[in-house]
């Protein structure tokens, strides 16, 4: 029936495998390499009807099966059931060989079964811990390898149980746990005598002295970051910078500005120019002219040549009055207020300021007559 | 010796890698055109000149001119330079530039030939023509310190460039345009229709993208290398920079600043621009042009973006950046900065006018002891003649458009649509009428109320 021919390599593999545990072992495999035939038999039928992408099975499937009947083989010919009908996962079938394999090994060493690492190591700990019970001497380099690899919470650690073992070894008794050593209760209250008396009181204020520094030390160098802090603070509050200049400022005399000029000295400082002209209204008057332009606030430069206040930014022009002619500025310059101090000295004030289109010209603050 | 020579010879050698950067583009032309432009059939008895047998004249020209600048070599010979810009051209170069009118009129002509002229500039001869008479008058103008020292300006090198991506941008426009008006007089179908060289994002867009990046990138890193900064002295509050300019960009902005008052040119224009920006999917009817270039079939919108761009926005641009000098005067190209320059104006109020010349009365002045009511009457008196010409433009001259030159359009778009763009165009317009009313008639303001600062 079956064409072995047209078998696949998988097929030719499986069947060599089930030849080789066959010739390998007992007899008792034919039973198994019997069975295993119709299985791997019934691929190359849906082959020989050429519907070839229909029943094949995976190469996977077969390998597993031959695995699954091979498995039991090589673990020492037990009659076991199979483990599942359905060929599982490669997992399933490791997990069964596993399985087997620790049945199998119970009397050989521990190592010896394919586990994974954590599991040998679980194991070690488990049979480590028992056989240390039964035989501390043989246990000990287990023990130690794998306390090195990772103490666990919940048992008892290895080293406390070879501990343990050790000193029952040598005290020939039962491991105890070891109690501190120290002096036996007193039987009766002693009285102490004024010379004891004062020792003791000099121990307690130590111990309490003891007890209560570290607190100190960290209380008394808290205030002093604190107090630090609080001082930088201050110094934050008070930067260091030139602080506004006061808005009343003394000028000079009224001679230091002759009629038809422009003084340019307090425009660095303080923004202002004192101008002496009698062009606004005819009379002769000192003023203070705010250098800021009335369109967008840049500050205007004096251009002696043309009698005028310029602006760089968009070209507005200021006649020596401070009146708007030119340009996008649409009102004049603004004034501030200048008077005669007591001392005969012209004194200006920035805070108040007069505007000429509010009329404001006409106050009396907002000139000084030459 | 002069210290603001002229010409030096590191000018000179610099033109002359600039001459001879130009004698390879036109190598290169002139292998495109011996391939594409075809032959003079009979000049001066010789049969079958190739046109391109110009364009390597050329080329050898521009050769000869370059090793001229290699060959000077000491301070002496660069002053003695003869191939320099003559005086007779700078003067009145420089007083056709300065002057506002003539200057605006400049870039108004220019915006018209763009579009009327659109068949013929873009063809490849002209276009490459022009962009060679560019590049020899920047070349040419290069032998003057004073328009070295503007255009050679670390600020201001990108702002040239931005020029010649302007017409190249335009004049890509206009080539793809052109052909598609050209397909659609013929009942053809458009360019991006019946060629259409659609590719994919990936990886055709993406790695045409990533290349720019990778360009523009080396680009940025060369500029900032080779140009520095151009740092100034540490702010003061009190002493401004002359002349004090904006970012290049804008530079429109502050010329409007020199027209109008500040809420209007620095608040409600800019805001009107934007949201005019943002309504112009609402407002235009038209739907033809959509995903292809064509100029017929959309006169007006392009029109008039391209003169609120062109000479509205570029123009102000340029004005800004190299004719504005100290105390905001406008200098010739050529022309020193000189911070005493003298030019006489004297900017009239429309009441002014009205009151002072026409009825040659006092203006009426509010007396500030006065209620308010009798204040703001005497205002309106004084200030009546602006506040109804602004009355009259925002609102009778939308109507008379739509009765009579935009009548299609108020037709087709409805009241509310057509009212929109009416005022829209309105306020892009206040703007150059502004100015030619500043510069023919010295105006200041339309209405000029300083005392509620209000200011048209």
């Amino acid at each position: 029936m079956a064409d072995n021919k047209k078998l696949t390599t998988a097929e030719i593999l499986a069947l060599a495998r089930q030849q080789d545990s066959g010739g390998g072992a007992d007899s008792n495999d034919d039973n198994s390499g019997s069975s295993a035939t119709p299985e791997s038999s019934q691929a190359p039928v849906p082959a020989e009807d050429n519907k070839p992408a229909a029943a094949p099975k995976s190469t996977a499937d077969i390998l597993a099966a031959a695995r699954a009947q091979g498995d039991p083989v090589q673990g020492g010919g037990f009659e076991k059931p199979k483990p599942a009908a359905a060929p599982g996962s490669t997992a399933d079938i490791m997990a069964a060989a596993r399985a087997q394999g620790g049945g199998a090994t119970k009397p050989k060493p521990a190592a010896d079964a394919p586990k994974s690492t954590a599991d040998i190591l679980a194991d070690a700990r488990a049979g480590g811990g028992s056989a240390a019970k039964a035989s501390p001497a043989a246990s000990q380099p287990k023990a130690k390898k794998t306390a090195a690899v990772a103490p666990v919470g919940d048992r008892p650690a290895l080293k406390d149980m070879v501990a343990a073992v050790k000193e029952a070894q040598v005290t020939g008794g039962p491991a105890k746990p070891k109690l501190p050593v120290g002096k036996p209760a007193p039987v009766k209250p002693k009285f102490p005598s004024k010379k004891e008396k004062v020792g003791r009181r000099g121990f307690v204020v130590l111990l309490a002295a003891l007890a209560v520094s570290p607190f100190v030390l960290a209380w008394s160098s808290m205030s002093a970051i604190a107090a630090i802090w609080s001082l930088a603070t201050a110094r934050f509050m008070m930067p260091n910078m030139v602080l506004e200049l006061p808005s009343r400022f003394k000028v000079g005399p009224p001679s230091d500005f002759p009629p038809g000029t422009v003084s340019a000295k307090f425009k660095a400082a303080r923004g202002i120019w004192i101008v002496n002209t009698d062009e606004y209204d005819g009379q002769g008057v000192i003023v203070a002219l705010a250098s800021v332009c009335t369109h967008l606030g840049c500050t205007p430069n004096w251009l002696e040549g043309e009698q005028k206040f310029k602006c760089p930014c968009h070209g507005s022009g200021f006649y020596i009055t401070g009146v708007n002619f030119e340009g996008p500025a649409p009102r004049p310059l603004e004034r501030v207020g200048i008077s005669v101090a007591d001392d005969g000295m012209l004194e200006v004030d920035k805070s108040v300021k007069f505007q000429e289109e509010l009329g404001q010209w006409s106050d009396s603050k907002s000139y000084e007559v030459a | 010796m002069n210290p603001h020579p002229d010409l030096t010879v590191g000018v000179i050698h610099g033109l002359g890698w600039l001459y001879l950067l130009l004698f390879f583009l036109n190598i290169g032309w002139s292998v495109r055109s011996f391939k594409v432009d075809g032959q003079f059939e009979d000049i001066l008895g010789f049969k079958h000149i190739p046109k391109a047998f110009l364009w390597a004249g050329y080329s050898a020209l521009l050769l000869l001119v370059a090793l001229v600048h290699f060959a000077v070599q000491s301070a002496t010979s660069a002053e003695d330079f003869v191939l320099r810009l003559p005086e007779f051209i700078k003067n009145p170069a420089d007083s056709v530039i300065a002057n506002p009118i003539s200057f605006f009129c400049l870039s108004i002509v220019i915006y018209i030939a763009i579009i009327v002229l659109r068949k013929t500039w873009v063809k490849p001869t002209v276009s490459w023509i022009l962009f060679n008479l560019s590049v020899l008058f920047i070349s040419v103008s290069m032998t003057d310190y004073d328009f070295r020292r503007i255009v050679g300006k670390p600020d201001n090198v990108p702002i040239v460039g931005m020029l010649f991506l302007v017409g190249f941008t335009t004049w890509l426009f206009f080539v793809k345009a052109n052909e598609n008006d050209k397909r659609l007089a013929e009942g053809r179908p458009v360019r991006e229709k019946e060629l259409s060289d659609q590719v994919l994002v990936w990886p055709d867009l993406v790695y045409t993208e990533m290349i720019c990046m990778i360009l523009i990138t080396a680009l940025l890193i060369v500029w900032g290398v080779a140009l520095q900064a151009p740092l100034e002295e540490p702010a003061s509050a009190v002493k401004t920079p002359n002349p004090s300019k904006a970012p290049w960009y804008f530079l429109g902005l502050q010329e409007m600043l020199v027209y109008f008052d500040p809420w209007m040119a620095g608040v409600v224009l800019p805001s009107v621009i934007l949201v005019g920006l943002m309504a112009i999917p609402y407002i235009d009817f038209n739907t033809k042009g959509n995903g292809y270039y064509t100029f017929n079939e959309r006169p007006f919108a392009i029109t008039t973006f391209l003169f609120g761009f062109m000479p509205l926005w570029t123009g102000m641009i340029v004005l800004g950046t190299f004719i504005r000098g100290p105390n905001w005067n406008m200098f010739g190209l050529y022309e020193y900065w000189d911070s005493h320059k003298l030019e006489v104006l004297n900017n009239v109020n429309l009441s002014d006018y009205f009151w002072l010349t026409f009825l040659e009365l006092p203006l009426p002045k509010p007396d500030p002891e006065t209620s308010f009511v009798s204040q703001a009457s005497s205002i309106l008196l004084r200030e009546w003649t602006g506040i109804l010409v602004i009355l009259f433009y925002l609102f009778a001259i939308p109507p008379l458009l739509a009765v009579t030159i935009f009548k299609k359009f108020f037709v087709k778009m409805g009241f509310v649509r057509f009212m929109v763009l009416a005022n829209l165009f309105l306020f892009m317009a206040s703007l150059p009428l502004k100015m030619v009313l500043r510069w023919v008639f010295n105006l200041k303001y339309i209405v000029s109320i300083p005392e509620w600062v209000f200011n048209i």
